[in-house]
């Protein structure tokens, strides 16, 4: 209930007449007050019971009227005072403090009123309008006057108001007022009559009973606070507004409060990641699907003619299953098989501008596939299974696989004719395939290297260095995979002229180039324009080019556990130099200076002095080649164009170990014996091939062959006694356990064409030789009978017999 | 992006292939070689059977995936290299003559 509406304001009161219910239990003695103003009351002898129930139905309006009727004027009669006999209509009618209660001795027992209220005060409306009546100020009743306490404790002052400004209520209360009191004399009277005079008779008697509709009561009144213009208390509420805004701009300037900003600190934000399974995406009906193409097909056609200009015509026909696949992906992400037939829908309802974004979408999704990775990588596979398919049988021959004869083919017998054709010849050089692609034809090979982590992988670099003129080199990395595109290609400024992967770093390819820099490029990005770490503005570069490179594990402490990887380079200019990383390049300092050494034998004894001085004043050779001993990576040898091999040491600087003099040409390759540790074999530009066995200064065999000068030597990495040579015009594999005279194969160059550098493949029995054409052939050793023997002891019994010779 | 155009025409030229469909997860070819009939027949029957494989694969170990495919028939073979779920591409390979060795293949 809401009796602070009431409260508030009787200015604000609207001319509503919704008046709060109080609760019955006060009602008991307030209802009684109803009357029933022109009901004919039969009073009964009182009895409580009839009396609560009456009260309880009098509030309850027109349903209790039958109640009421009966014995409203009990509840009169009882609403004064709690179970006694008194005749209310005093009450009714007289001020409160005309009730008189006498007890059968004529005592006065008139319960006291507990508030005692002031006659002349305002008396405020009461809840029902028919208390209203009591509590007019003109005609001051009990009833009024005793619930009045109920009243006041509830409402308060509202009602002195609330009674001024209710107009429609007045009537009612007026009339309300005129007639009970008009009523209770009726009735008291009537009462007292039929009091004395209640017999059979009486009872028998038809009584006239009138109903009337009681007023309305009033269970709930919440004021609204809205009042209409035209009320009569408009102005006193327009004044009270304004007065409230008055007070409130005042109080502004009053008011304690500070205007501040806040800051809320946001804590940074954590990235979280959730996996989960991708969706399951079902496709129950292809048909249909196809159903739709071929109406998106028919539809748009004549549509896209105004597109098909700006995309390739390979494109064209798949725009049209496009756009169908981008009204699916346009929908959203619903996948089911009901997103072909709203493509239909739309499809057929499209615009031509709808078309037009449809082609856009298909463009930027083309470009969104090719940029992704994961395309790339597709590609990549698929282009290595077509290979795989199209050089199956020499990929079988490299993996060194065994080959199977076909049951179902009828050339089976062929290939085992030819089998044993192959058995019956000599050991021979099979090509497998050549690696080559339009980038590196014609731009002669110079070097190759393979992978020390992945055997697959080959590093070719090519560069044009006998001419004068300087070409931009080529780094081609190829994988046995992929035989038709290199992996990787890297552009250099000058030629290319030695190679090498780093152990510890296996992506790490350092290159050496004719200008005498070197440059190290990681090879497993796809960026082929990423500039390596470079040696060029270097003060001790290389002043020629570098003819070899070599990263080498190098001991630091003394115990020799720590092993650092190094790189070191031999140059034209003289010096071998040991490279490490120096802000953004490369520096160097120098192991060795290859100085000038006269031919000592010519000079006696007496022409020392002079040497000596020669010595200091030589000039440096170049160095060719260097090679480091397989088990003690602190010594090394190294070729000079004077055709002296020098043994030398990493710790020692300024000596040289051992000199080996035999070759009169420059000595373009070094190779220690993998196997042997004592043994080492040089070739030269004056046609031959030394083997040596360390610390002897004269070589123990010597070969010779071509009368062509001896580009490469290499050792091959399974047989002991095999070792590979590469002149101008022809490939040789020498066996020494068969013949130390004529090398076992010879595999002639292409015509035209010049053999630059070899290696051998350390997984298979396979060489791969580079030439001038820029073309790198893999050749698969055929039938290399080697003897049952030992290898080893092979070399040694031979070196042994050849040393006492 | 020019590298893989690039790719693409070598796949293309390589001795045996007849074409090359790119299609999107939702086997929607995007990118074609063949004509218009062929590409959307491919496209729709070879991704129910990439999804088939893959399902297959990914039921009996949740954590594999499927990687590549190969199905040969007696006229040609057909490569399919599922992609993530960005796209997958394929292509039809002839075979070579019979005259080609059978061997194992690791």
């Amino acid at each position: 209930m809401s009796a602070t509406g009431g409260k508030d304001g009787g200015k604000r009161r609207c001319s509503l007449l919704l008046r709060p219910y109080v609760s019955r239990t006060l009602f008991t003695a307030a209802v009684c007050t109803y009357t029933q103003p022109r009901s004919l009351v039969v009073l009964l002898p009182s009895s409580s019971s009839r009396t609560t129930s009456v009260s309880h139905g009098g509030p309850r309006g027109s349903h209790q009227r039958s109640r009421q009727t009966t014995s409203v004027l009990g509840c009169h009669s009882r609403r004064s005072l709690g179970g006694s006999k008194v005749l209310e209509k005093n009450v009714v009618q007289t001020p409160r403090q005309a009730v008189r209660v006498f007890d059968e001795v004529n005592n006065d027992v008139t319960p006291q009123p507990l508030y005692q209220a002031d006659p002349g005060a305002v008396q405020p409306m009461l809840f029902v309008d028919e208390m209203s009546v009591g509590s007019a100020s003109d005609q001051p009743t009990a009833t009024g006057s005793f619930t009045l306490p109920f009243s006041r404790s509830v409402f308060g002052s509202s009602r002195i108001s609330s009674q001024s400004t209710t107009e429609s209520v007045d009537d009612e209360d007026m009339f309300s007022k005129r007639d009970i009191p008009l009523s209770f004399p009726d009735v008291k009277v009537k009462k007292d009559t039929e009091k004395e005079q209640v017999t059979e008779d009486m009872l028998k008697d038809i009584t006239e009973v009138f109903i009337s509709e009681t007023d309305t009561f009033s269970l709930l009144d919440m004021p609204s606070t809205f009042v209409c213009v035209d009320a009569d208390e408009a102005e006193a509420t327009i004044a009270r507004n304004h007065q409230y805004e008055e007070v409130c701009r005042n109080r502004v300037s009053r008011d304690k409060h500070v205007a501040r900003s806040v800051q809320t600190l946001t804590g940074t934000t954590k990235n979280k990641h959730v996996q989960s399974n991708g969706l399951m995406v079902v496709d129950a009906d292809v048909c249909m699907s196809t159903a739709t193409n071929v109406t998106v097909c028919d539809m748009y056609e004549p549509l896209s003619e105004a597109e098909q200009e700006e995309t390739a015509g390979i494109c064209n026909p798949v725009k049209t299953d496009h756009s169908e696949g981008v009204t699916d992906s346009s929908r959203g992400a619903d996948r089911s098989v009901s997103v072909g037939s709203t493509a239909t829908t739309v499809s057929a309802s499209g615009s031509l501008k709808e078309v037009e974004v449809k082609a856009l979408n298909a463009e930027t999704q083309w470009k969104l596939i090719m940029l992704s990775d994961k395309f790339q990588l597709c590609l990549q596979t698929v282009e290595r299974s077509i290979l795989q398919n199209s050089f199956h049988p020499q990929l079988a021959a490299y993996r060194q696989l065994p080959v199977l004869g076909d049951p179902e083919c009828p050339v089976k017998n062929e290939m085992v004719e030819q089998r044993t054709g192959g058995m019956d010849g000599g050991p021979s050089l099979q090509c497998l395939w050549v690696f080559s692609c339009e980038l590196s034809r014609g731009r002669s090979v110079s070097c190759m290297t393979w992978n020390r982590k992945n055997p697959d992988l080959l590093a070719v670099g090519h560069g044009e260095f006998d001419s004068g003129n300087q070409k931009p080199g080529l780094v081609s990395c190829w994988s046995i995979k992929n035989l038709k595109w290199p992996e990787h290609i890297i552009h250099c400024d000058s030629a290319v002229t030695a190679l090498d992967f780093s152990a510890n770093s296996p992506s790490q390819l350092a290159v050496g180039t004719h200008d005498g820099s070197i440059t190290i490029h990681g090879v497993h990005s796809k960026d082929n324009r990423s500039r390596g770490v470079s040696s060029r503005e270097s003060p001790n570069r290389h002043l020629g080019p570098v003819w070899q490179l070599r990263w080498t594990q190098q001991q630091v402490s003394s115990t020799g556990e720590e092993k650092v990887e190094a790189l070191l380079s031999v140059g034209a200019d003289g010096r071998i130099s040991k490279w490490f990383f120096f802000k953004d390049g490369l520096d160097c300092i120098d192991l060795m200076k290859l100085r000038r050494i006269q031919n000592t034998e010519t000079l006696t004894g007496g022409k020392r002095t002079e040497m000596m001085t020669e010595r200091v004043l030589t000039a440096l050779t170049p160095g060719l080649c260097f090679d480091f001993h397989p088990t003690d990576s602190s010594i090394y040898l190294t070729g000079t164009w004077e055709g002296l091999i020098h043994q030398c040491s990493c710790s020692n600087s300024q000596q040289f170990l051992e000199t080996y003099r035999k070759h009169f040409c420059p000595v373009n390759c070094v190779a220690w014996s993998p196997f042997n540790p004592d043994v080492f074999l040089s070739c030269s530009s004056d046609w031959t091939i030394q083997l040596w066995k360390q610390h002897h200064l004269k070589p123990v065999l010597g070969f010779t062959s071509a009368q062509k000068a001896v580009y490469d030597i290499k050792w091959s990495p399974k047989w002991p006694t095999v070792f590979g040579a590469v002149t101008e015009g022809q490939l040789e594999i020498w066996d020494l356990s068969s013949s130390i005279l004529d090398p076992v194969i010879v595999q002639p160059a292409a015509p035209g064409v010049r053999m630059t550098s070899l290696l051998f493949s350390s997984q298979a029995d396979c060489v791969v030789v580079g030439d001038t054409d820029g073309h790198v052939t893999v050749y698969q050793l055929k039938n290399l009978s080697v003897g049952e023997q030992s290898q080893v002891d092979v070399l040694e019994d031979l070196i042994c017999s050849a040393a006492s010779r | 992006m020019a590298e893989v155009e690039e790719t693409l025409k070598r796949i293309q030229g390589q001795k045996g292939v007849q074409g090359i469909i790119v299609a999107n997860s939702e086997g929607i070819p995007i990118k074609s070689t063949l004509d218009n009939s062929s590409t959307v027949q491919y496209a729709g029957l070879i991704h129910q059977l990439v999804m088939k494989a893959r399902s297959t694969i990914r039921d009996i170990d949740p954590q594999n995936d499927l990687t590549f495919m190969r199905v040969r028939s007696k006229k040609n073979e057909i490569m399919i290299a599922p992609g993530e779920s960005i796209c997958w591409e394929l292509l039809l390979n002839e075979f070579h003559s019979p005259k080609m060795k059978r061997c194992y293949s690791s």
